[in-house]
């Protein structure tokens, strides 16, 4: 288990982190959210022992993380960098062995990476030769190569195209399955809502929200009914009892009740005018419970 | 993991990518045919030179004229050295001559050269020629009363005409040493400074694409900067040695300055003081380097380094002229001077033993305290990216 305990960090007159407190277990999959300098990359590098904090600590299994626990630890940090004259293969071989790797086996776990990762053709190329997609493939490549047990990503879709991300998004779901620990940051949510169980929000460094996803959207107080109608009336839905928000973007409502409100109340009084379709009533969205939660 | 194998693996990468980038060679090969050329172009300009020869008593015409003719044999006639000769009255009145600089040399009663200096100046090049032109003499005079080839031979091994300056009797090592004593101050100046550079470059670049958090999840600052300073030391010697040594052998196969067996004290104490030297500096450049994010800032980041090795490089000439003044005392014991004199006023035995150990203990000293605080200043800058850090910001935050 890795536990954010009471994170606590300073820069000057700005609080970065402010008793920031979550966990993750072996095997889960956390989607770890927040607004830009929320303190995503601050808990992150904390992990890592990169920056000393003012209080708290991160721990593994309840013992303070020791340099040889991180080893096993694998790293993405938000700003990408490898060396870019130095070949693919020969930078994967040295960062495994960094990780106490031995030597060939390092380049070996390397090449076979890049294979699965499509690139087993570049492995003899420096990384400045490649597209900024294969880079990207290459700097998980760095992060997996000594097959860590937790693994930390710092923003790991930005900038892939839908194919990239898709690998991506394979990779660390068959990581986790085989038993590491894997967080990653995010502002694609609806990529974290297929791909977590688990999600941690931060804000102004302070979790303000952690669970598992489908429990935190059943526990939400707020339903959203979607539908599909010819006119416009947002003006009437204003007024219905009950209701929260409406939106229409001149093809679809979006009602936003309380949970405990009688749907076919609002359906009675819409359907009165004009026909309705494609109605949908459902527990929000990941992206409503973040913006609600950060608001 | 073990730390030494970290600070191995380090290491290794640094001599394997470095070594072998184009860069390396690059500049190994432009080094060296920089220092050739330094070398041949005052042989292969040499005709422009004009001497200056003062005569103290008899026998010294014959071996002058023969100089002349010797030295102008091929020249083109307005490309022929000019020679001034004077007579004067008496020892006392050449040595006058010679501090004025009136005359390069003088001869006396044909079996003595007096000169200024054993500086490796222009008048070497004219000693030689004077001791050639008495060989020659001596060789038809011994032909002439058919003496045996075994006269011969010592004749041409040797050198005819004793040598004294000013400062006293002239042997073949002193001048060897003088030679060393300027171009070791040279190797050392674009040594620490080009070598320096390395390790600035090699920190910012390893900043400026941020392959540093990556690193700095496993390894920690100081092996990150050791590391880097003793791979690109280790180049940098290598590059060093080929350089003097294809320096060396041109020297003797040019002829540029007669140089006889070497003095290897002063080789090992120029490359003990490269790698003082070089340590020291590198490690300052290496944390300037960390301070800024982008190459661009990198050389500005150094400037008051190259302002310290600028000054101690000049000085350094100034201790030469006299190297027991107090100046040149001074600056052995200030650690990022002490390369560029330390050497010097060894190559010129005006150093003691207690001295020599002295300034060695200082650097060795200034050494681990910049690997504390460089190391400290290092860890800071390196992940706090965007504008130029200060030296004291950087050492303030140092969180790892």
């Amino acid at each position: 288990m890795l536990q954010m305990q009471d994170l606590t960090k300073s820069y000057g007159d700005v609080v970065a982190l402010d008793g920031c407190t979550f966990a993750v277990g072996p095997g889960q999959m956390l989607g770890f959210l927040g607004p830009n300098g929320s303190g995503k990359t601050t808990t992150m590098r904390a992990v890592f022992g990169l920056i000393r904090l003012d209080r708290g600590a991160v721990t593994l299994n309840g013992n303070p993380i020791s340099p040889n626990d991180r080893l096993a630890f694998g790293y993405m940090p938000e700003q990408r960098g490898l060396y870019p004259k130095m070949k693919a293969g020969d930078q994967l071989a040295y960062l495994g062995a960094l990780h106490g790797m031995e030597q060939a086996e390092a380049r070996r776990a390397g090449l076979q990476l890049l294979d699965e990762l499509g690139l087993a053709d570049r492995a003899e190329d420096p990384v400045e030769e490649l597209s900024f997609g294969n880079q990207q493939r290459v700097q998980l490549a760095a992060a997996l190569v000594h097959d860590p047990s937790v693994l930390v990503l710092d923003e790991p879709f930005n900038g892939l195209d839908p194919i990239g991300a898709e690998t991506m998004a394979n990779v660390l779901r068959q990581r986790a399955q085989n038993g590491a620990t894997v967080i990653f940051s995010s502002h694609q949510l609806d990529m974290v809502e297929d791909l977590c169980e688990e999600v941690a929000v931060i804000n102004a460094g302070r979790i303000v929200m952690e669970g598992n996803v489908r429990d935190l959207k059943a526990a939400s107080p707020h339903r959203v009914i979607e539908f599909e109608s010819s006119n416009g009336y947002a003006a009437v839905l204003d007024q219905l009892d009950g209701v929260i928000t409406t939106s229409f973007d001149g093809h679809r409502h979006t009602v936003i009740v309380p949970a405990e409100l009688d749907v076919r109340q609002v359906l009675n009084r819409a359907d009165s005018d004009s026909g309705i379709q494609h109605i949908s009533y459902s527990t929000p969205s990941l992206s409503q419970l973040f913006k609600e939660a950060v608001a | 993991m073990k730390t030494s194998s970290t600070l191995r693996l380090v290491v290794m990468r640094e001599l394997r990518e470095r070594g072998r980038s184009a860069a390396y060679i690059a500049s190994t090969i432009i080094t060296t045919v920089l220092i050739l050329l330094a070398i041949l172009l005052p042989t292969l300009l040499s005709g422009s030179t004009d001497y200056s020869i003062g005569m103290v008593g008899t026998g010294n015409q014959e071996i002058v004229d023969l100089a002349i003719d010797i030295e102008n044999t091929d020249a083109e006639p307005d490309q022929e050295t000019q020679f001034s000769v004077t007579t004067l009255e008496s020892v006392e009145a050449a040595e006058e001559a010679l501090s004025s600089e009136e005359i390069d040399a003088a001869l006396v009663n044909g079996s003595e050269i007096l000169l200024r200096s054993a500086s490796g100046a222009s008048g070497d090049d004219l000693s030689g020629l004077l001791q050639y032109a008495a060989s020659t003499l001596e060789i038809d005079r011994l032909v002439a009363t058919a003496g045996s080839d075994a006269d011969v031979v010592d004749i041409l091994a040797g050198e005819p005409l004793g040598l004294r300056t000013l400062e006293g009797v002239a042997s073949e090592e002193n001048q060897a040493r003088t030679v060393i004593a300027y171009g070791g101050l040279m190797l050392m100046y674009i040594a620490v400074l080009s070598y320096g550079a390395w390790t600035l470059t090699g920190v910012t670049e390893e900043k400026s694409n941020r392959v540093v958090e990556v690193l700095l999840a496993t390894v920690k600052p100081w092996q990150l900067l050791a590391g880097k300073v003793i791979g690109i030391g280790a180049l940098g010697l290598a590059q060093f040695v080929f350089t003097a040594v294809a320096a060396l052998v041109t020297l003797r196969v040019a002829g540029t300055f007669d140089l006889p067996a070497f003095p290897t004290d002063s080789l090992v104490m120029l490359i003990l003081w490269f790698l003082l030297g070089f340590a020291m500096y590198s490690l300052l450049f290496g944390a300037a380097g960390s301070l800024v994010s982008r190459m661009e800032d990198a050389q500005s980041a150094s400037t008051p380094l190259t302002l310290v090795a600028l000054v101690g490089f000049f000085m350094s000439f100034l201790v030469l002229d006299d190297p027991d003044g107090v100046l040149a005392i001074v600056m052995t014991y200030v650690p990022l001077t002490a390369p560029f004199v330390v050497p010097v006023r060894f190559a010129l035995e005006s150093i003691s033993m207690v001295a020599l150990i002295g300034s060695v203990v200082v650097a060795i000293g200034f050494i681990i305290g910049t690997t504390f605080l460089a190391g400290r200043v290092y860890a800071g800058g390196l992940l706090q990216f965007g504008s130029k850090l200060k030296w004291r910001e950087a050492l303030q935050s140092s969180d790892l």
